[in-house]
C-alpha cells in the first residue's frame, strides 16, 4: 500500500485540478490528478481515497493520469469518483474498478406538467409509485420473469424490455449505449447471480437508491434544456439504483476468481480488491461479458421502473392534467467500465474506461450519442443528497480531452453512515423535508437517517468545480418535491 | 471470546476484528458483521445450516465465509446468525454449523465482504484483521 500524501506534494494545475507526480512512488506508472476547488481538495485528505487513487496508478496500462472527480470519498479498492482508463492491449480490467453494483446509473424522465398541476395530487401520485415500484431490502420486482427471460434480459438489456412492452423506441436511443452492451454473455454470468436477479427485476433496492419527482426551478442553458425536453417549472422524475443482487453476486464471484490472477500474469496488485486481469486474456474477457450482461440487467431494471412510473402518473393524473406522459431526457451508468476509443497525444487508442461513481459526459459530434443530442452533447444526471437539488449537465469537449469523456456522479459523500445516524435522526430529517414541502416515503427511519443531506458535500460546489474545471457545463437545475427512498 | 469494533469509513462500514484462534476470529466476524444489521439479541436458534467451505488462503476463506453468510441471510428472508460450531478450520477450509432465524429487519444493508487491504494477522494473543464492507 502506498504511503499517505500530504497536500504540498500536490502541484496546483489550475483553479480546479490537483496533479500529485508520479515521482511520489515509483510503483506508479501516471501521475495523480483531483478535480476541485480548493475545499474539495482539502477534504480529500480527510480519508484514504487519495491512497486508493494512488494505487490505481500503479496498475499496468493506465493511460494519462488516475483521476478523481470532485465528489471523490474513499471507496474499496478505486475510490468513489474515479477515473481510468488502460490500454485494450497491455492493460487490465479490474472488478474493484467497478464496483459491486454495477451500472449503478440515473434515470430522468421530463414532462410538460406544470407543478402547480400537481401539487393536489401529490402524495396520491408519490403512493401510487410507491405501490408499482417495489423499494426497500428483499423486495421482489415489479415484473415475473421466467428463466429464459433473465438470459435475454442479460445479452439484450432494455431491448428485452422494448419487445415486452416496458419501453417506447425513444427511451433507448436516450440511454447509454441504447441501454444494450454489446458482447454481454449470459453464460459467463453465475447461475446464482441470475437465482438472485430473477425476483428483483422492476425494483429499487436500498441504500442510496431513490426515486423522486422534482419540478425545474433554473435553467442555465435555454437551447441545450430544450433540446432535453426541461423547461421551468415542468415536473421531472428521477431515479437512481442499479442491477442488484445480479450485479453484487457477478462482481463477488469474480473477484474471487481473478485473486490468483494478477500472479499468473504478473500484474503488480497493491490492494487484493483491486485485483485485475488483462483485457484480452480469457478471465478478463470472462468478466467483461458478464459485467456487461450486469450492465444489461441494470438498464433494464431502471427501463422497467421508468414504465411503471409512467403508468402511475396515469394512473393518477390521467384527466386532471392536459399532459402526464413522461419523455426519457437520459440514463447514464456511473459504475461501469467501456471499451471506448479515445485520442491520446494525437493518437486514437481503444481503451477500457472505469468509472466508479463517475459519469460519462460526451462532447457534442461524439457517434455514440443519439441524433437528438449531437448538436448539444450527452446530457449528464448529477443528483444531489435527498432533498437538495440536482443538476442536468452536458458534455465537453475538453472532458473528451482530459478525463476520456467524464465527470461527477452525485454530490459525494462526507460523514460515514455511523456519524449521520449518530448526527441525524431519521424522524427530524422526516420532519424536516416535510417543513420544506417536500413528500418522503422511506424503508426505514434509520435508513433515511444514513443519507441525510448533512453526510454529503454541498452539490452546487462539486458542480461548480466540474464546469469551473471545463468536465462539463450547466443545464439545468431541479429540486425535489416527493422522494421515495429505497 | 473474541471481540470487534466499528471502524469510520465514508461510505461503508468497516470492523476491526480479534479471537483467540481462527475459529474465534470467524466467529467473531460473522457476529460482528450481522450486529450490523440486526439486533443480535433478538435472534432465534431456530435454523440451523451446514457450510463447508475451500479456499487458496485464509482471507479469500473469511470473505468467502462472510459472503456466504449475507447469501443465506437474504436468501432465507432476512435472516441471521449467531451460533457457529466449526468442525474443522484450516486457513483454507472449513465445516461448520451456523445457527440463527429470522430477523424482522434489517437496518443496514451489506452488499458483500470486500478484500480492500484484508490481511489476518497471527498475534501473541491469536488473530486479528480489519474488513471492509460494501454497503
Amino acid at each position: 500500500m502506498a504511503r499517505e500524501a500530504h497536500p504540498q506534494e500536490f502541484e496546483r494545475i489550475n483553479e480546479y485540478t490537483w496533479e500529485l507526480s508520479r515521482l511520489f512512488d515509483g510503483r506508479m506508472n501516471v501521475p495523480v490528478r483531483i478535480y476541485g476547488n480548493e475545499r474539495i481538495f482539502e477534504q480529500a485528505f480527510g480519508d484514504r481515497s487519495i491512497q486508493q487513487l494512488v494505487n490505481v496508478a500503479m496498475l499496468p496500462g493506465i493511460v494519462r493520469y488516475a483521476m478523481a472527480m470532485p465528489d471523490m470519498h474513499q471507496g474499496y479498492g478505486f475510490p468513489i469518483g474515479g477515473v481510468a482508463a488502460f490500454d485494450y492491449d497491455g492493460g487490465i480490467i479490474s472488478p474493484g474498478g467497478v464496483g459491486y453494483d454495477i451500472n449503478c446509473g440515473v434515470r430522468m424522465l421530463a414532462s410538460a406538467i406544470y407543478y402547480e398541476e400537481i401539487v393536489p395530487y401529490l402524495e396520491e401520485l408519490l403512493a401510487a409509485i410507491y405501490r408499482n415500484c417495489p423499494s426497500g431490502l428483499g423486495k421482489g420486482g415489479a415484473v415475473r420473469v421466467s428463466r429464459q427471460d433473465i438470459e435475454r434480459v442479460l445479452e439484450t438489456g432494455a431491448e428485452w424490455a422494448l419487445k415486452n412492452g416496458y419501453a417506447e423506441r425513444d427511451d433507448l436511443a436516450c440511454t447509454e449505449n441504447g441501454g444494450r452492451l454489446q458482447g454481454a454473455r449470459a453464460d459467463a454470468v453465475p447461475s446464482r447471480a441470475k437465482e438472485r436477479g430473477r425476483p428483483q427485476l422492476g425494483s429499487l433496492g436500498a441504500g442510496n437508491h431513490f426515486l423522486e419527482i422534482d419540478v425545474v426551478d433554473e435553467i442555465y442553458d435555454a437551447e441545450v434544456s430544450e433540446a432535453f425536453g426541461l423547461f421551468k417549472d415542468r415536473v421531472v422524475v428521477q431515479l437512481h439504483c442499479g442491477s442488484r443482487g445480479l450485479g453484487h453476486e457477478v462482481c463477488k464471484q469474480y473477484l474471487r476468481r481473478l485473486q490468483s490472477v494478477p500472479q499468473r500474469y504478473g500484474i503488480p496488485v497493491p490492494d487484493r480488491e483491486l485485483v485485475a486481469a488483462p483485457v484480452d486474456s480469457p478471465e478478463g474477457r470472462d468478466y467483461l461479458a458478464a459485467m456487461f450482461a450486469a450492465a444489461n440487467y441494470a438498464f433494464t431494471n431502471r427501463q422497467v421502473l421508468a414504465h411503471f412510473v409512467r403508468r402511475s402518473f396515469e394512473q393518477v393524473l390521467a384527466g386532471k392534467v392536459s399532459e402526464w406522459h413522461l419523455t426519457q431526457v437520459y440514463d447514464v451508468a456511473h459504475n461501469i467500465a467501456k471499451i471506448e476509443e479515445h485520442v491520446v497525444d494525437g493518437e486514437r487508442r481503444k481503451l477500457v474506461v472505469h468509472r466508479k461513481g463517475a459519469t460519462r459526459a460526451f462532447a457534442p459530434g461524439h457517434p455514440d450519442l443519439p441524433t437528438v443530442y449531437q448538436e448539444t452533447g450527452q446530457p449528464v444526471l448529477v443528483p444531489g443528497s435527498m432533498g437538495t437539488a440536482s443538476y442536468v449537465l452536458v458534455g465537453t469537449e475538453h472532458a473528451m480531452q482530459e478525463t476520456f469523456g467524464s465527470t461527477c456522479h452525485g454530490a459525494g459523500r462526507m460523514m460515514s453512515r455511523r456519524q449521520a445516524k449518530r448526527k441525524v435522526l431519521g424522524k427530524d430529517l422526516h420532519r424536516e423535508l416535510t417543513r420544506q414541502g417536500i413528500v418522503v416515503r422511506a424503508g426505514s427511519m434509520a435508513g433515511l437517517a444514513e443519507e441525510a443531506p448533512a453526510a454529503y458535500k454541498d452539490v452546487d460546489e462539486v458542480v461548480a468545480s466540474v464546469v469551473g474545471a471545463g468536465l462539463a457545463r450547466k443545464v439545468a437545475r431541479v429540486r425535489p418535491v416527493a422522494v421515495i427512498k429505497g | 471470546m473474541g471481540r470487534w469494533e466499528e471502524l469510520e469509513h465514508t461510505a461503508d462500514l468497516a470492523l476491526h476484528l480479534w479471537g483467540v484462534d481462527l475459529a474465534d476470529l470467524f466467529a467473531t466476524a460473522a457476529r460482528g458483521m450481522f450486529a450490523l444489521l440486526v439486533d443480535l439479541e433478538h435472534i432465534p436458534l431456530t435454523e440451523e445450516r451446514w457450510f463447508a467451505l475451500q479456499a487458496e488462503d485464509v482471507e479469500i476463506l473469511l470473505v468467502d465465509w462472510l459472503n456466504e453468510l449475507l447469501y443465506w441471510g437474504e436468501r432465507e428472508e432476512l435472516a441471521a446468525y449467531k451460533e457457529f460450531d466449526f468442525v474443522e478450520l484450516t486457513p483454507t477450509s472449513l465445516q461448520v454449523r451456523v445457527r440463527g432465524g429470522p430477523a424482522t429487519e434489517y437496518h443496514g444493508y451489506i452488499k458483500a465482504a470486500t478484500f480492500h487491504n484484508l490481511e489476518v494477522r497471527a498475534t501473541e494473543k491469536g488473530y486479528e484483521t480489519e474488513i471492509v464492507f460494501d454497503t
